[in-house]
């Protein structure tokens, strides 16, 4: 018999966490820190406010999609109602801002400081808590976008810096440059969607982008020769009519919402994309070779321009926009060569939709930044505006942050 | 702490019969204890054994929990309500029984999706015909995220359905579903058909050991005898 069972002394699962009992003594750095923190907000224009603790399940569920669940906790009241304990205060607070605002669309400037939950499906430990404080910003409405990007970041940083943190570095990306580089490349403006919805996912994207410039025919991959032969771009009444006679003859009833002409809808997109010329190989590879930029941030506006200029293609606005939130940040005496950008950065954040950063400090590592944030033009809209509202924002991880600063909290 | 072993088995329909006859075939004899009616039993000829007849969702619970030491359940219920099953139990052996796939499955009708990429695919449009996420009917809410997540899927909304979850499209409670299939019959008489990469696993009963229950030199020797009449 080979299998052995658990020996007497091994580590057991821990049923039951131990919650941190948190210290007096914690608390109180946390609090004088907050106190800080919350004072250099306050001094930069930005609004104290406290959204609610308990938000509907369901504003962040249209906003971040189903994988939240896997790390918030989501509950059911007695009264039945999906709830949730915040898992940031981003949402809660553009939710905070669409109530006062209604469909206006002003400029507003607020900051909070509180706690925040998230689950820990490996287990909570002091490197990944299950409660932690975030103090942040969030600035909403405002129309010059580098400006309110390069104020966002040296506000957060005067903050860090008020609370005693002066050892750190910056890492930067900007999916504005993505966007505008899959703008200029030619290719049917389907394929530009099915890009950028892969974008978030690495290996998918790669994927995507292969087939495009091998075999988008493949697109029609699957469904049945006699049928594709019928889907013509070119004659949809006749593509919708083949449509349902396929499901006549297959004995396949229709069930669910979606109608016989909304399925025909998509085949003709796909046969429409399986038809079109291949992605040249130059775009595919100016895709990929301004994927793989990373170094100084200082030195990424030329790497880029390279990049693209090898391919002769244009981006100058994104890029001026890219050298323009550089100077406005060293104009503000923040040392850019402590900066470094990767275009991948930001990748793995769904919400944000241009400038990202995160704050990370040696002792703790890039895997634990003190802080991080960017911009997310598109949040708003998935939280009930009736259209999108510019928005940037960031937040402390207050713990994090007193340990790196060599507090009482580790 | 226990010197006993607990034995979880199922304490109804086919599984339980299934069980029983997995065991008797391996020459061992579960006896009920005190009134037949109740849900204590032993296996006659092992010591330190007491058998605990269980549902056998909540098998996987006891499992996890460490009540029990050994159980037999299937291990989509396992994998289920543990997301590191690994860690916390231990698979001994497939049973050869209890069969059932869970898989993802779409209306039929749905011609251009036949694999998660084309599900994927079709989430953007379908929220701007709908104004809203795909439903996802199934009560295996953790294996569906998962899986969704592992095939870069973000905009479908699960609807947690605890019997019937076949019939939910054609009700119009859910676009499509996450369900266990042995055949597959069920799902077509409901105009549902499996996705080509669609199995997210495939599951059935296995004999299963906790790592978290208090395990002793007696209750380990009880395991061995249990496991190895098994021929695990």
């Amino acid at each position: 018999m080979t299998r052995l069972f658990p020996l007497e002394g091994e580590k057991k699962h821990a049923e039951l966490q131990e919650m941190a009992a948190e210290t007096a003594k914690k608390f109180e750095a946390l609090e004088a820190q907050a106190s800080r923190l919350m004072g250099v907000f306050i001094a930069a224009g930005y609004e104290a406010v406290a959204p609610a603790m308990i938000q509907p399940a369901g504003v962040y569920l249209d906003a971040i999609g189903e994988a939240l669940r896997a790390r918030t906790y989501v509950f059911t009241d007695p009264g039945g109602d999906e709830l949730c304990l915040r898992p940031d205060l981003t949402v809660p607070t553009c939710r905070l801002y669409l109530e006062r605002n209604g469909t206006n669309t002003a400029e507003a400037r607020y900051c909070y400081n509180g706690a925040a939950f998230r689950f820990q499906p490996q287990g909570a430990d002091k490197a990944h808590p299950r409660e932690f404080r975030q103090a942040g910003i969030e600035s909403f409405g405002v129309l010059d976008a580098c400006e309110a990007d390069a104020e966002t970041l040296i506000t957060i940083l005067e903050a860090l810096e008020a609370a005693g943190l002066d050892d750190y570095r910056l890492r930067l990306g900007d999916l504005g440059l993505f966007d505008a580089i899959l703008k200029t490349v030619a290719m049917p403006e389907r394929w530009r969607q099915r890009l950028k919805h892969h974008f978030w996912h690495p290996e998918a994207f790669r994927a995507e982008l292969g087939r495009l410039a091998t075999a988008p025919g493949d697109l029609m991959g699957g469904i049945p020769d006699e049928l594709a032969r019928l889907i013509d771009p070119a004659s949809p009444a006749e593509a919708e009519q083949a449509v349902a006679r396929y499901l006549e003859i297959a004995g396949i009833e229709a069930i669910g919402v979606r109608s016989v002409a909304e399925i025909t809808a998509n085949l003709l997109s796909r046969s429409a994309d399986a038809r079109a010329e291949p992605l040249s190989a130059t775009a595919a590879g100016l895709i990929e070779s301004y994927l793989a930029v990373a170094g100084p941030a200082l030195k990424a506006g030329s790497a880029i321009k390279d990049v693209v200029r090898a391919e002769g293609v244009d981006i100058a606005d994104a890029l001026i926009a890219y050298q323009r939130r550089l100077s406005l940040l060293s104009n503000a005496g923040i040392d850019l060569a402590r900066a470094e950008f990767s275009a991948e950065f930001g990748r793995t954040l769904e919400y944000y939709t241009g400038f990202v950063f995160e704050i990370v400090v040696p002792k703790l590592g890039v895997s634990s930044p003190v802080a991080g944030g960017g911009r997310y033009d598109g949040l708003m809209k998935g939280v009930g505006a009736a259209i999108d509202i510019p928005a940037v924002g960031a937040a402390i991880h207050t713990e994090r942050l007193l340990a790196a600063v060599d507090g009482v909290a580790s | 702490m226990s010197e006993r072993l607990i034995f979880a088995v199922p304490s109804k329909g086919r599984l339980m019969e299934q069980t029983a006859e997995a065991l008797s075939k391996a020459g061992l004899v579960l006896r009920k204890t005190g009134d037949e009616r109740g849900y204590r039993g032993e296996v006659a000829g092992i010591e330190n054994v007491e058998v605990a007849y269980i549902s056998s969702s909540e098998i996987a619970w006891y499992l996890k929990i460490g009540r029990a030491h050994l159980g037999v359940t299937g291990e989509d219920l396992v994998r289920e309500q543990m997301p590191d099953a690994d860690q916390r139990v231990r698979f001994l052996k497939p049973l050869g029984f209890g069969f059932a796939d869970v898989v993802v499955a779409v209306p039929a009708s749905w011609l251009d999706v036949r694999s998660m990429s084309d599900l994927d695919q079709i989430s953007g449009s379908f929220r701007r015909e709908h104004g809203r996420a795909m439903r996802v009917a199934t009560k295996y809410m953790n294996l569906t995220r998962r899986f969704f997540a592992s095939k870069g899927i973000a905009d479908y909304r699960i609807v947690e359905s605890l019997g019937a979850t076949e019939g939910t499209p054609l009700a119009g409670t859910a676009d499509l579903i996450v369900d266990i299939t042995t055949t597959g019959s069920t799902l077509k008489a409901n105009g549902l058909r499996i996705l080509e990469d669609g199995v997210i696993l495939k599951s059935e009963a296995n004999l299963i050991a906790s790592n978290g229950a208090p395990w002793s030199d007696a209750t380990r020797r009880a395991a061995e005898r249990l496991v190895s009449a098994l021929g695990g």
